[in-house]
């Protein structure tokens, strides 16, 4: 028996004991089951091949799949309280299907998340230019870090050409682990923060958009521009939670000098997290406190400590 | 097997640790991201401490106490800082006074103000040194022609941001706070009915997870029939007590002789009242009469019961009280109304659970429960603070709509629901529900406020938004670009329902937070 078959007559077996049933019925799996469909729902898109199938909706994770619970109610309010994978139920050992199917997918989800690139259409639409790091493809960016943190020699030139030197502030957008996140987030967080540092009466450069980047890119753009704060926002590692998540690394007189401790970090950037656009708008008022005191990272905190 | 697996473990857990400690001294650049990671956030660094003063003035007992509520960040280092209230500790009980009454059945003020100023010398404290909290007027004492005054001076002399109040809906959520209740209903997923038995009133707040979902108040209470034990007569019959006679048809007057018994037969009629009240929101008779609030609305079940409140000391224990000396040891008949509560519920098969504050329940709800700290990232004018009693308007019920104008209109109308177009005062817009908001919702939004409060703007009011979902900082920052003469206060994580007040304080930890009292209809009670 091939792996298709084997799959054919698994899910033949749980239609018969009605585990699936009831999804089949909510129409969450159309048709007669098949291999492409289960294909859908759990391949990454390097690993789908022919027929993807009709997309699949999965009933949400945050319903409690414990069977025949003492107190429902209890589990329920402590299931809100978080949105790690608890009372999802299970059969026998193992994992029920619907938290399985989430498990692919959301899986699917993150490696997308790292594999995909910004699109065209987002950087048009935020009115984002784009400039590349050393690196050449996605293998490269994630087998040579150190790559990631030094631009290639034709983004040095653009930059020097479409942007002012010596603003005091100076925001790029980076790719980093997650495009999916600069998609999602940085419609809401850029203009947020660009609103409260003008607000604040800070200047703020031309903002641009670097691909294959990693958190130490920022260093470089610092030095090239003579600014006083680089904001770098950048798609975090993404989990099975969300791929949604992104930082901002903000750095005072970023440059060659630069340590990891010089870095004052915003993280959980997404819905579900502290939402974008608030994100921007306390950045506004970090920054303003980094301008003041001329230090950033752990100095800042000390500084601020007294 | 067991123990090669445990020791494995142990050796693994050893030499990981070891290992990590090595890294971390030889390395200064790893040692200082280290640092960086668990150093806490840039803004709000260190813990503040809040003194705050509770103070009750019921119709048997006045008390006061002083807590200390603890201010801190407790979001991970990388976070946006989240600012909340970590510790309450109760560091000043005052004895338990009885409430100076003047000869015309008045509050005495003047001997209200000097118990205080007593209670606060021996405590160490100033007013000067109080932060906030609450007075509160309870019971039959809130009746009291002088009672708004009072509480509002005593407010006043306490400290800038002591919140003056009374009235039964508030009272018995603080109670249901102070005793435990909503504690309890947390800790272990059940729907509690706190009931606050005091001279006057019975207050009956029910929680569920934590929350306050309903309360009532019902004219019950241990000093309703005053008597002499020594002559073995009674001293005083108030209004409601005469209600209660009038139902049992007992004819008994000031200064006729008063036996055990009937006091029992009195008491527990009234357990009965507050158990019925509990079992029935279509209350007639007796029940009906005693009533000061609108019943509880009963749409959930009450899966136990905690009683507070001066006579909860002898809802739980078997102390005797048969005697006359015994039930009327304070002059009325609150120990025997204790008891019978008990007799009551128990016969009625009531999960009955100790409360973890009993007669101070309130006081200490009032010191120390009735203040939260709002989001940590906000935008507010100080100068514009502390403001008090501002009353909140919902406009968007059906969720915010999405062009400025709706969102304008919508807020001129509630405007008007609330003031004449020629006698304005300020309120907060309150906007509930944790829907996400995109940059662009949010200065429409903006926009919209801006309109819809236009004529208060005009006359100088700040313009205050209270959200429920975080995006306080971002909405505020959007206002005062769009507005930059307006005043703006606008903070976040906060729940308001339409018809709430709210008093706003000055920011505290760095302007991060700001402390916040909501107040569901002060002075509400109906009149029996």
């Amino acid at each position: 028996m091939n792996e298709q078959e084997l799959i054919q007559s698994i899910i033949g077996k749980l239609v018969e004991q009605g585990v699936i049933g009831t999804l089949v019925e909510q129409g969450v799996i159309t048709g007669a089951p098949s291999a492409e469909t289960v294909a859908a729902v759990s391949a990454s898109p390097s690993a789908s091949q022919g027929d993807a199938g009709e997309p699949v909706t999965l009933p949400p994770l945050n319903e409690v799949k414990v069977d025949k619970p003492k107190n429902m109610a209890a589990l329920e309010a402590m299931r809100k309280t978080t949105p790690a994978r608890i009372f999802m139920g299970r059969c026998g050992a193992r994992q029920k299907t619907h938290s399985f199917l989430h498990f692919q997918a959301d899986h699917a989800a993150a490696v997308d998340a790292v594999f995909m690139d910004v699109s065209d259409a987002c950087l048009a639409e935020n009115g984002l230019f784009g400039v590349q790091t050393l690196v050449k493809d996605k293998d490269e960016f994630l087998m040579k870090p150190e790559l990631g943190k030094k631009l290639n020699e034709a983004a040095k030139k653009t930059i020097a050409e479409k942007c002012v030197k010596g603003a005091q502030v100076q925001i790029i957008v980076v790719d980093g682990l997650s495009s999916t996140a600069i998609e999602a987030n940085i419609a809401d967080t850029v203009p947020a923060l660009i609103q409260g540092l003008k607000a604040e009466g800070i200047s703020v450069g031309t903002p641009f958009f670097i691909k294959y980047g990693r958190v130490g890119v920022m260093d470089e753009v610092g030095a090239l521009l003579d600014c006083d704060v680089v904001v770098e926002l950048v798609g975090e590692r993404p989990g099975l939670i969300t791929a949604e998540s992104m930082s901002a690394y903000m750095v005072y007189k970023a440059g060659k000098k630069t340590v990891e401790a010089d870095r004052t970090i915003i993280s959980n950037i997404h819905k579900g997290g502290t939402p974008p656009a608030e994100a921007g708008a306390h950045m506004a008022t970090v920054v303003k406190q980094m301008l003041s005191h001329k230090a950033s990272g752990v100095t800042l905190s000390e500084a601020m400590r007294g | 097997m067991g123990m090669q697996a445990k020791s494995f473990w142990s050796s693994f857990f050893q030499k990981a640790g070891r290992r990590r400690h090595l890294i971390m001294a030889d390395s200064p650049k790893i040692s200082s991201l280290y640092a960086a990671h668990v150093s806490r956030p840039v803004e709000g660094d260190a813990e503040e401490v809040v003194t705050s003063v509770g103070i009750d003035i019921g119709t048997t007992t006045t008390q006061c106490v002083i807590s200390r509520l603890t201010v801190k960040n407790t979001a991970p280092g990388t976070l946006v800082p989240r600012m909340e209230i970590t510790d309450k500790e109760v560091v000043y009980r005052s004895d338990i006074h009885f409430t100076p009454i003047t000869g015309e059945n008045l509050v005495d003020t003047e001997k209200v103000f000097r118990l205080i100023e007593g209670e606060f010398s021996k405590a160490g404290i100033s007013p000067s040194e109080i932060d906030t909290g609450a007075v509160i007027i309870t019971g039959e004492t809130a009746k009291k022609e002088n009672a708004r005054r009072i509480s509002g001076e005593m407010a006043g002399y306490a400290g800038d941001f002591v919140v003056a109040t009374a009235g039964g809906k508030l009272e018995s959520v603080i109670a249901g706070r102070g005793s435990g209740a909503s504690d309890y209903s947390r800790r272990y997923f059940k729907t509690v009915a706190n009931i606050d038995i005091g001279g006057g009133t019975a207050n009956i707040g029910i929680f569920k997870s934590g929350k306050a979902i309903d309360s009532c108040c019902i004219n019950i209470g241990g000093r309703l029939l005053r008597v002499d034990a020594e002559e073995s007569r009674i001293v005083q019959i108030t209004g409601p007590m005469a209600h209660i006679l009038d139902d049992l048809g007992l004819s008994l007057k000031e200064g006729d002789r008063v036996d055990p018994l009937n006091i029992e037969i009195i008491c527990r009629r009234m357990a009965e009242v507050v158990l019925n009240s509990l079992q029935s929101s279509a209350l007639t008779g007796l029940e009906d009469a005693l009533m000061m609030t609108a019943p509880l609305r009963l749409d959930y079940e009450v899966e136990c019961v905690m009683i507070s409140g001066g006579v909860a000391d002898y809802a739980y224990t078997t102390s005797p009280c048969d005697t006359l000396d015994e039930i009327g040891r304070y002059g009325d008949i609150g120990p025997m109304l204790g008891r019978q509560v008990q007799q009551v519920f128990k016969g009625n098969g009531m999960a009955f659970i100790r409360p973890t504050e009993t007669i101070r329940a309130t006081v200490i709800g009032a010191g120390s429960q009735t203040v939260d700290v709002s989001g940590s990232t906000i935008v507010v004018t100080d100068e514009c603070l502390p403001m008090k009693n501002i009353p909140v308007v919902i406009p968007f019920g059906e969720g915010i709509p999405e062009s400025p104008d709706a969102v304008g209109e919508a807020i001129r109308q509630s405007v008007s629901s609330l003031y004449e177009a020629a006698d304005l005062e300020p309120l907060a817009i309150g906007i509930q529900g944790d829907e996400y908001l995109s940059y662009k919702r949010i200065q429409s939004l903006a926009q919209g406020v801006l309109m819809g409060l236009e004529p208060l703007i005009r006359v100088g009011f700040p313009v205050i938004v209270v959200l429920e979902h975080d995006s306080g900082k971002v909405l505020g920052q959007s206002l005062r670009v769009l507005n930059p003469a307006a005043q703006v206060i606008c903070v976040d994580q906060i729940e308001v329902n339409e018809g709430d007040y709210i008093d706003i304080g000055r920011s505290i930890a760095g302007g991060t937070v700001v402390p916040v009292v909501i107040k569901t209809l002060v002075f509400e009670t109906r009149q029996v």
